[in-house]
């Protein structure tokens, strides 16, 4: 046998981790009460309120498609203003730019907005400025701030050194040194965070716009409730829609920028 | 001109890194430092260029024929603009990977634009095609749009080059400029370093004593952070091995040749 290596151990080792994990999982069922004899009773049941929800109603088209554009202009809104906010942010959370008195105090508040669930948010902001789409944007563009806001902070103190140290060489000032020396090389970070943030906003929409932001969500949770279930299919099936689409237009914009590196 | 006066750096532990390092460079100069790494080469270069704190020390540019300048001593705008005197080049990889070659080169002048017009405009047609003529000195001009990080490493130094031509200095300081390229783009890059230093004084950092011989005009070797040879850049085997010798020992010792 060699110093460092044994197969039998390997072996043995992950033996143990796959019986660990089958172990847990038995556990946590036991733990949540799972229902294996329900599982299949219920089966049935779910198949026929299933089949209620089809087909869609495509006569509710009218009135659901402003809201399927309210909720992607609620994305697109707090997505851009996370986006544009998140660069002064990062750079003030951005241990190799700020000092410790402006970063700590500026990772702190980001790190309690994220500690803040977003729905919590959304109820304060709806107390305050009432149901509708406002509440929304403020909750969203608040948490999309506080998330690519450290995304950026941590990417910029990634950033190399030795390129800013290069401009600074030239007789520039800190503001230019960020503006030619840091920002372009963060800005694919940046393309990528916001796309990534752009697609989990119009998720996001959904399950707030249940608790009072308007838009789809709103639109699924009042059609349910009124057990009009074929229209929350459309509306579910609207949703679907712009979320794929939003994943195929943020992909091919990243694309384009990468490919710009290589011609 | 440029002066270093007795530099001195120290780390708080005690750790010597330059002890009374001095010299002058006039213009027409090309001076090599050499040393093993770890001897002080490219923190000397760092001082001159204003770009680490001396524990004790002066690093004096001549600005105008009588009038000099401390670049130790000097902080925020005056620094900035001593700085801007000054073209450092740095290895290639240094460049800004995210923007074209062009807008690389265009940096260069970057001590003597205002940062409201760099923030709200940029750079001007008239600085382009200067950063344009630049890149034709160093025969990168076919380049000019291109991605900076699409390109090849002796590419990029080029590049690096042309910035600090761009910048228009009194004096070039080069980082061991060739220590990642082959054997052909450091000869292209020493041949471009001699060619700017008919007109400018060049001070640069290298590893290669056979290139500083057949390229420099003057050596000034380190060792442990003092000067130990100052002089003629063909260096005899008996003084390289002064230079490098217990360094060399050292290591062999590790790796268990002895």
């Amino acid at each position: 046998m060699i110093a460092g290596y044994s197969a039998p151990r390997q072996f043995l080792r992950r033996l143990s981790a796959i019986g660990g994990l089958a172990l847990a999982l038995v556990w946590a069922a036991g733990l949540c009460e799972f229902q294996w004899k329900g599982l299949a009773d219920s089966a049935l049941r779910v198949l026929e309120i299933l089949r209620g929800f089809f087909p869609p109603d495509w006569s509710a088209a009218e009135e659901i498609l402003p809201e399927a554009a309210k909720t992607l202009l609620l994305a697109s809104a707090a997505t851009l203003i996370g986006s544009v906010l998140s660069v002064p942010i990062g750079l003030a959370g951005a241990r190799n730019i700020a000092p410790p008195w402006l970063r700590l105090p500026v990772r702190l508040l980001l790190g309690l907005e994220r500690a803040t669930p977003d729905v919590l948010l959304l109820l304060f902001f709806v107390v305050a400025f009432g149901l509708g789409s406002f509440a929304g944007i403020l909750t969203l563009g608040l948490s999309s701030v506080a998330m690519l806001g450290k995304l950026m902070a941590d990417a910029i103190e990634e950033a190399d050194p030795h390129v800013a140290e290069s401009v600074r060489a030239t007789g520039a000032d800190l503001s230019q040194t960020i503006r030619y020396g840091v920002i372009p090389e963060v800005l694919p970070a940046l393309v990528s965070n916001t796309m990534f943030r752009f697609d989990y906003n119009i998720r996001s929409t959904i399950i707030l716009g249940a608790v009072g932001a308007g838009g789809l969500g709103q639109e699924i949770l009042f059609s349910i409730s009124r057990t009009n279930y074929e229209r929350a299919t459309l509306a579910a099936l609207a949703t679907l829609v712009l979320i794929v689409t939003a994943e195929q237009v943020g992909n091919s914009l990243r694309q384009r920028w990468m490919r710009d590196l290589r011609k | 001109m440029i002066e270093a006066r007795e530099l001195d750096k120290r780390l708080p532990d005690g750790k010597v890194l330059l002890d009374r390092v001095s010299f002058k460079a006039l213009p027409g100069e090309f001076v090599a430092l050499l040393g093993a790494s770890g001897a002080g080469k490219t923190l000397t270069i760092r001082a001159m260029a204003g770009l680490t704190n001396l524990t004790s020390g002066d690093v004096r540019l001549t600005i105008n024929p009588g009038e000099s300048r401390s670049i130790a001593q000097a902080k925020g705008r005056e620094l900035r603009r001593l700085r801007s005197q000054v073209g450092v080049i740095f290895q290639g990889l240094q460049l800004v990977k995210r923007l074209t070659v062009i807008e690389n080169v265009m940096i260069g002048r970057l001590g003597s634009i205002h940062p409201v017009r760099s923030w709200l405009y940029g750079f001007t047609d008239g600085e382009a095609s200067q950063a344009y003529t630049a890149l034709e000195r160093v025969g990168m001009q076919s380049f000019a749009g291109r991605i900076t990080g699409s390109l090849s490493g002796g590419e990029m130094q080029r590049v690096a080059v042309a910035r600090a031509v761009h910048q228009k200095p009194l004096l070039y300081l080069a980082d061991e400029p060739i220590a990642s390229l082959d054997p052909r783009n450091a000869e292209t890059v020493m041949a471009m370093l001699q060619m700017l230093s008919r007109e400018t004084l060049v001070v640069g950092a290298f590893h290669q004593p056979d290139l500083v011989r057949r390229y420099c005009t003057r050596a000034i070797a380190l060792r442990q952070g003092k000067v130990v040879y100052d002089g003629p850049p063909a260096l005899s085997q008996s003084q390289l091995l002064e230079v490098y010798g217990a360094e060399i020992a050292t290591m062999e010792q590790q790796v268990g040749l002895q």
